[in-house]
C-alpha cells in the first residue's frame, strides 16, 4: 500500500496563503457557458455488482445507469476565468485509481480545460458494476464482464460524454434553491448498552434511540440555455442511493427521479444526481415501514420509484419558484486543493481483533464469497497497524473541490461522510446554499466511512465485521478527528471564496 | 331448490358483509380567543397581549363504535391552540360537560394543547400582572373551559355513522433545536455557526399521521393531524395566535370545505420546534421567493403533505373500524434532585425571591429546591400521569402529558403492533419537559432538573406502559 509524504507544515501554511490571494472575484460581470451530456455506461453483458459483501452478478437491467456531465466555464468577454466539469456517475464508488485513470484516458482531449477541474462522483447505487479487479475473487466473476475490461469500456462511453458537454459548451443561465424530499433515513440504531448497530432492529425492547440525526434537504442547481429552457440539473441530498440490491444492474431511485424529470421539463434534460453527506443514512425506513409501505403500494409505486417520486416532485417546486430568479452573471471559481488529513490510528487491540480475522480466514480450506470481502477489510486495518508503527500512513490525502457558482458553495469529498460533518460545514458555511458531494473522486486509497465521535465510540472492532459497521477501524481511514480537520479546511476553502465572516 | 340455495347464499353474504362494529362521529369547533388583553403563556417574562392575529380555537371529535344499539367504546379528543393543559383545566371541563353527555364516561375525554405560546395563562400566580385592563387567568380560563365544553357537547350531539380512513404523508417542519458543542454540552437554540458546534443532538420526526372523518358518503368531516412538533415557530410577541396551525387549517378548508375541522395534535417532540438551526439563508430566501410568512411556509408543508397522505386514505375509507380505549393512571419516578442542582436552584431563587418581575424565575428554582427537601423527607410522590391509548382501525394513539422528547416517541412507534402510531403529548396535564437521557448528559433548558420533573427513567417507563397498552389492544 502506497502512502503518500506528508506535507510540511510549510507547504500548507503556502497554499493557504496562496489560496486566500487568489480568492478574488471577478471584478465585473461573467458569463457562465454550460455543457451537458449523458452516457449510458450499461453494457450489454452480465457484470459482477459491487457493494455487498459477495459478489452478486447480474443477469438483467432493471435500469440503465448513466453518467451525467456538466461542463462549466464562466468567461469575461474572450477571457476565460474559470472552469469546471461535474460528473455524476451511477457507480457504488469512484474506487482508488479510477479518477485519475480517467484524465489520463482523457489527456489532450478538452482543448483549453485543465484536466484537474474535473471530478467523478458517485451515487452509491450498489447495483453497479465492480470497478477494481481483486475486489472479488475473481473467480466468482464467471462469465461477466471482468472488471479489468469494463473500465476501459466505461471510459470510452464517460470521454464521449464529457467531450460533448465541454465541446457544446454555450452561454446560459442558471438559478439555485432549496426544497425538502424524505429520501434518507439515519440508519444506526442504538440500543441500551450503547451499542449501535446498522439497519438494527427498532422493534426491540432494548431500543433506545437512532443515532443521530436526519437531513431532509433537496438542493438543486437548474441551468438554462440563452433562451432560459431548462438543459440540466444538479441534485444532492443526504441520501445514497440504495432502495434496491438484487442481481439486477440499477440506478436505483436516480432512475426514476430522472425519468420523472425528464417527463415534466423535456426529455434533453441531464440530471446530475448527487449525495451529500451521508455516512450513515440510507433510504431504508428505520421507524413507520409498515405505515410507509402501506401507502408507497396503494400508489402502486415500488419503494424505489417512491423516493424517485419525492425527489421529483421536491425538484418541481424547487424549479418552479427559482425561476423567478435566473441568473447569467454568476461568478465560478473553482479551487482544487491536495489536503492531508490525520490517518485514524489503528490500536493494538485492533490490531490484534485484525490479525486474528485475516490469519482465521487464511487457515481455512475453503473461502466463502464472503470471506474474500472480509479478509480484505481486515487485511487493511492490519496492514495500517503496521506502516503506523514504522511511522508512516499516519495520514490521509485526498483532492477537496470547493467551487463558488454565485451564491452558492460546491465541496466535494471521497467518503461516506457522516452526517454531522456535512451538517458543520452548512452551518458554517458563509454561502446562501452549500451543496456538498461525498463519494467524489477518491485519490490513491480507500476513503471509506468517516464517523463522528458518537458512532466511533458505539461499539469496538471485533470479529464479527457487521459490530458498528460503518464506524470502526476496519471500514475508516480517516476518524473523527479527521473529520474535524476535513470540516475545518472545507470551510477554510469556502470562506476564502466569501471572504466574509460565517454567518448562521 | 335452486331458490333456497341462493337464498341461503345471500343470507350468508349479507350476514358477513355486515360491519362488525359501526362508526359514528362527530366534531365541532370553537373560538377560545378573548377579547381582552391577557398574559401569553410560553416565556419567563410577562407578555400582555394587545391584539389578536389570527383565533385561538378549541376542535373535539366525538367517536363511538356501535354493534346495533349495543355501544362498544367511545371518546372524545379536543385539540386546544393552548401552551399546554395546565392544572385543573381538564377536571373543570369534565365537571362542566358530565351532565350534559349521557351514555358518556367523561374519563375517555382528552385535551390537548398545539403548544402555541401566543395563548392565555391559565394558571395564577405565574407572573405578577397588571392590576387592571386585561383578563386574569382564572377568568380566561372560567370561559375558556366553559367555550371547550360547548364544543364537546356539540360534537358529542352531532355524531353520526362515519368512516374514519388514515394516511401517512411527510413535512420537514420540527427541527432538532439542541446544538451540541466539543466539551459534550448542548443548548437548546445554541449557535451552529461556531467552530466549536459539533452537531444536532438527535433525531428529527418528519412523518406526519393523519386520520380523517366522513359521513357515509364520503363527504370530509374532520381530519386530525399529528405533527411531531409544537406549533411555536411565532413565539414571542404581544399577538394572540395559533400559529402554523392557523394558515394549516385555512389551508386545508379551501381545499377541502370551509367546514372542515382540523385537530392539531403535537407529536413527541421535547426536543423540537420550527425554528431553524440551520441552512437559515437558503430557507429564507425560498419563503420569500413563494410570498409567503414563515408560519404560512409551515402550514403549506402540512398542507402538501395532508394531501400526500389524504390521495391514499380517500381509497380506503371504512365504517366498520374497531374503536377501543383504554384509560389508565400510572405512575412515573420523579427525577432525583442532586445535591449540586439544589445548591444551584437554592441561590437562583433567592436571587429572585424579592422581585415580583422575576416571579417565573423564582418558581422555576424554588420548585427544584422543594422537591429535594420532599425527596429528602421521603414524602415525595410518585408522578401520577393519565394514560389514554385508542385503538382505531390499524391506527393506535397514546397520549402523554409531557414535552416529551423524540427518542421516546420513536420507541412507541417502532414497538407498536399499529400500522400507524400516533402520539399526542400535553394531553390532559402539564408534566413539564420528558428529556432523553443524552439529553440530560448535555444539559441546558429542557434537559436541566428545573425543566422536568419526570427523567429518562421514568420516560422508559412511560414507553413500556405505553407499548404494554397498545399491544393490549391489538390482542384479540
Amino acid at each position: 500500500m502506497r502512502h503518500p509524504k506528508p506535507l510540511s507544515s510549510l507547504v500548507v501554511a503556502m497554499a493557504l496563503v496562496l489560496t486566500l490571494g487568489q480568492a478574488v472575484l471577478p471584478a465585473r460581470a461573467a458569463e457562465l457557458w454550460i455543457g451537458a451530456a449523458t452516457a449510458n455506461i450499461t453494457p450489454d453483458k452480465s457484470l459482477p455488482l459491487t457493494g455487498g459483501t459477495a459478489v452478486r452478478v447480474s443477469n438483467g437491467v432493471l435500469s440503465p445507469i448513466t453518467a451525467n456531465v456538466l461542463a462549466l466555464e464562466s468567461r469575461e468577454g474572450q477571457r476565460v476565468v474559470d472552469q469546471a466539469i461535474l460528473v455524476s456517475c451511477d457507480l457504488c464508488v469512484i474506487r482508488p485509481g479510477i479518477q485519475d485513470g480517467f484524465r489520463k484516458h482523457l489527456a489532450g482531449r478538452l482543448s483549453g480545460f485543465d484536466l484537474n477541474k474535473l471530478f467523478l462522483a458517485a451515487t452509491h447505487t450498489h447495483d453497479a458494476p465492480v470497478l477494481m479487479q481483486d475486489r472479488y475473487d475473481v473467480k466468482d466473476y464467471g462469465d461477466a464482464m471482468q472488471p479489468k475490461d469494463y473500465v476501459p469500456w466505461m471510459y470510452r462511453q464517460l470521454a464521449q460524454a464529457v467531450e460533448k458537454a465541454w465541446e457544446g459548451r454555450a452561454a446560459g443561465a442558471v438559478a439555485w434553491g432549496l426544497g425538502h424530499a424524505v429520501a434518507g433515513h439515519n440508519r444506526r440504531v442504538v440500543y441500551a448498552d450503547g451499542i449501535a448497530r446498522m439497519h438494527g432492529n427498532t422493534n426491540d425492547p432494548q431500543f433506545r434511540n437512532i443515532e443521530g440525526y436526519e437531513d431532509h434537504a433537496l438542493h438543486v442547481l437548474c441551468f438554462y440555455d440563452a433562451q432560459k429552457r431548462l438543459k440540466a440539473a444538479a441534485l444532492t441530498l443526504a441520501c445514497t442511493a440504495q432502495c434496491a440490491s438484487g442481481t439486477k444492474v440499477s440506478a436505483d431511485f436516480w432512475h426514476d427521479v430522472r425519468r420523472l424529470i425528464r417527463q415534466r421539463h423535456g426529455e434533453g434534460v441531464c440530471v446530475l444526481g448527487f449525495c451529500a453527506p451521508a455516512g450513515d443514512q440510507t433510504p431504508r425506513v428505520q421507524v413507520g415501514r409498515t405505515s410507509d409501505q402501506r401507502m408507497f403500494e396503494s400508489r402502486g409505486l415500488t419503494y424505489t420509484q417512491e423516493i424517485g417520486r419525492r425527489i421529483a416532485v421536491a425538484f418541481d417546486d424547487v424549479a418552479g419558484v427559482i425561476a423567478k430568479d435566473i441568473r447569467t452573471d454568476v461568478p465560478l471559481v473553482h479551487r482544487v486543493r491536495q489536503i492531508e488529513l490525520p490517518a485514524r490510528i489503528v490500536t493494538d487491540a485492533e490490531y490484534a481483533v485484525a490479525k486474528k480475522v485475516c490469519d482465521d480466514i487464511n487457515a481455512k480450506k475453503t473461502l466463502t464469497k464472503s470471506d474474500y470481502w472480509t479478509r480484505d477489510l481486515y487485511r487493511s486495518a492490519a496492514e495500517r497497524y503496521l506502516a503506523q508503527k514504522k511511522d508512516q500512513g499516519k495520514t490521509y490525502a485526498m483532492e477537496l473541490h470547493v467551487l463558488r457558482l454565485g451564491d452558492v458553495a460546491i465541496a466535494s469529498n471521497p467518503f461516506e461522510l457522516f452526517l454531522d460533518y456535512g451538517v458543520q460545514i452548512e452551518a458554517r458555511s458563509p454561502a446562501v446554499q452549500t451543496f456538498l458531494i461525498q463519494l467524489a473522486g477518491t485519490g490513491a486509497q480507500h476513503a471509506y466511512y468517516l464517523p463522528t465521535p458518537r458512532a466511533a465510540a458505539a461499539g469496538a472492532l471485533d470479529e464479527k465485521p457487521f459490530t458498528n459497521y460503518s464506524a470502526t477501524v476496519m471500514t475508516g481511514m480517516v476518524g473523527p478527528e479527521g473529520g474535524q480537520k476535513l470540516v475545518d479546511l472545507t470551510l477554510d476553502e469556502i470562506n476564502a471564496l466569501w471572504k466574509s465572516p460565517a454567518k448562521k | 331448490m335452486k331458490a333456497t340455495a341462493a337464498w341461503f347464499l345471500a343470507v350468508v353474504l349479507t350476514a358477513t358483509s355486515l360491519p362488525a362494529a359501526e362508526l359514528w362521529v362527530g366534531a365541532a369547533g370553537t373560538s377560545i380567543t378573548p377579547d381582552q388583553s391577557v398574559a401569553l403563556d410560553g416565556h419567563r417574562n410577562l407578555r400582555m397581549s394587545n391584539k389578536v392575529e389570527s383565533p385561538i380555537t378549541a376542535t373535539a371529535l366525538a367517536l363511538e363504535s356501535r354493534d346495533k344499539e349495543k355501544v362498544l367504546d367511545q371518546a372524545i379528543l379536543v385539540s386546544c391552540d393552548l401552551v399546554a393543559i395546565r392544572d385543573g383545566i381538564l377536571e373543570k371541563v369534565r365537571e362542566k360537560v358530565k351532565s350534559r353527555l349521557p351514555g358518556f364516561d367523561v374519563k375517555k375525554l382528552i385535551v390537548s394543547a398545539t403548544h402555541t405560546h401566543n395563548a392565555p395563562v391559565t394558571l395564577e400566580g405565574r407572573y405578577t400582572l397588571p392590576a387592571q385592563g386585561n383578563m386574569k387567568p382564572s377568568e380566561y380560563t372560567e370561559f375558556m373551559t366553559t367555550k371547550v365544553s360547548e364544543a364537546i357537547v356539540e360534537s358529542w350531539k352531532n355524531r353520526r355513522v362515519g368512516k374514519a380512513g388514515w394516511g401517512q404523508g411527510w413535512a420537514v417542519v420540527a427541527q432538532n433545536r439542541r446544538a451540541v458543542y466539543a466539551d459534550g454540552t448542548a443548548q437548546m437554540y445554541g449557535a451552529t455557526n461556531k467552530p466549536s458546534f459539533r452537531g444536532l443532538e438527535g433525531y428529527e420526526d418528519h412523518s406526519l399521521d393523519v386520520l380523517f372523518f366522513g359521513d357515509q358518503k364520503d363527504h370530509l368531516l374532520a381530519t386530525a393531524v399529528n405533527v411531531p412538533c409544537p406549533a411555536q415557530e411565532a413565539e414571542g410577541g404581544l399577538s394572540i395566535l395559533a400559529d402554523f396551525w392557523h394558515p394549516a387549517r385555512e389551508g386545508l378548508r379551501k381545499g377541502y370545505g370551509k367546514d372542515l375541522l382540523v385537530l392539531g395534535w403535537t407529536g413527541a417532540g421535547g426536543d423540537q420546534s420550527p425554528h431553524l438551526m440551520f441552512r437559515k439563508p437558503a430557507e429564507e430566501r425560498m419563503r420569500k421567493l413563494r410570498g409567503l410568512t414563515r408560519l404560512e411556509e409551515v402550514a403549506r408543508r402540512i398542507v402538501d403533505g395532508w394531501q400526500d397522505a389524504y390521495e391514499v386514505a380517500r381509497k380506503d375509507m371504512r365504517q366498520d373500524v374497531v374503536l377501543r380505549h383504554c384509560v389508565r393512571e400510572i405512575e412515573l419516578p420523579r427525577r432525583k434532585v442532586t445535591e449540586a442542582e439544589v445548591a444551584e436552584a437554592r441561590k437562583e431563587a433567592a436571587k429572585y425571591a424579592g422581585n415580583p418581575a422575576q416571579r417565573w424565575n423564582y418558581r422555576w428554582n424554588q420548585g427544584v429546591v422543594e422537591r429535594y427537601e420532599a425527596q429528602k423527607a421521603g414524602s415525595e410522590k410518585p408522578f401520577t400521569m393519565e394514560l389514554h391509548v385508542l385503538r382505531l382501525g390499524d391506527v393506535a394513539i397514546a397520549t402523554n402529558p409531557f414535552e416529551l422528547f423524540t427518542d421516546f416517541g420513536l420507541q412507541i412507534k417502532a414497538r407498536s403492533p399499529a400500522v400507524q402510531t400516533f402520539i399526542i403529548q400535553l394531553a390532559c396535564d402539564s408534566g413539564g419537559y420528558l428529556p432523553s437521557e443524552r439529553a440530560v448528559r448535555g444539559g441546558g433548558y429542557s434537559a436541566v432538573i428545573q425543566s422536568s420533573r419526570v427523567g429518562p427513567e421514568g420516560g422508559q417507563i412511560l414507553v413500556e406502559e405505553t407499548v404494554r397498552a397498545i399491544q393490549d389492544l391489538w390482542k384479540k
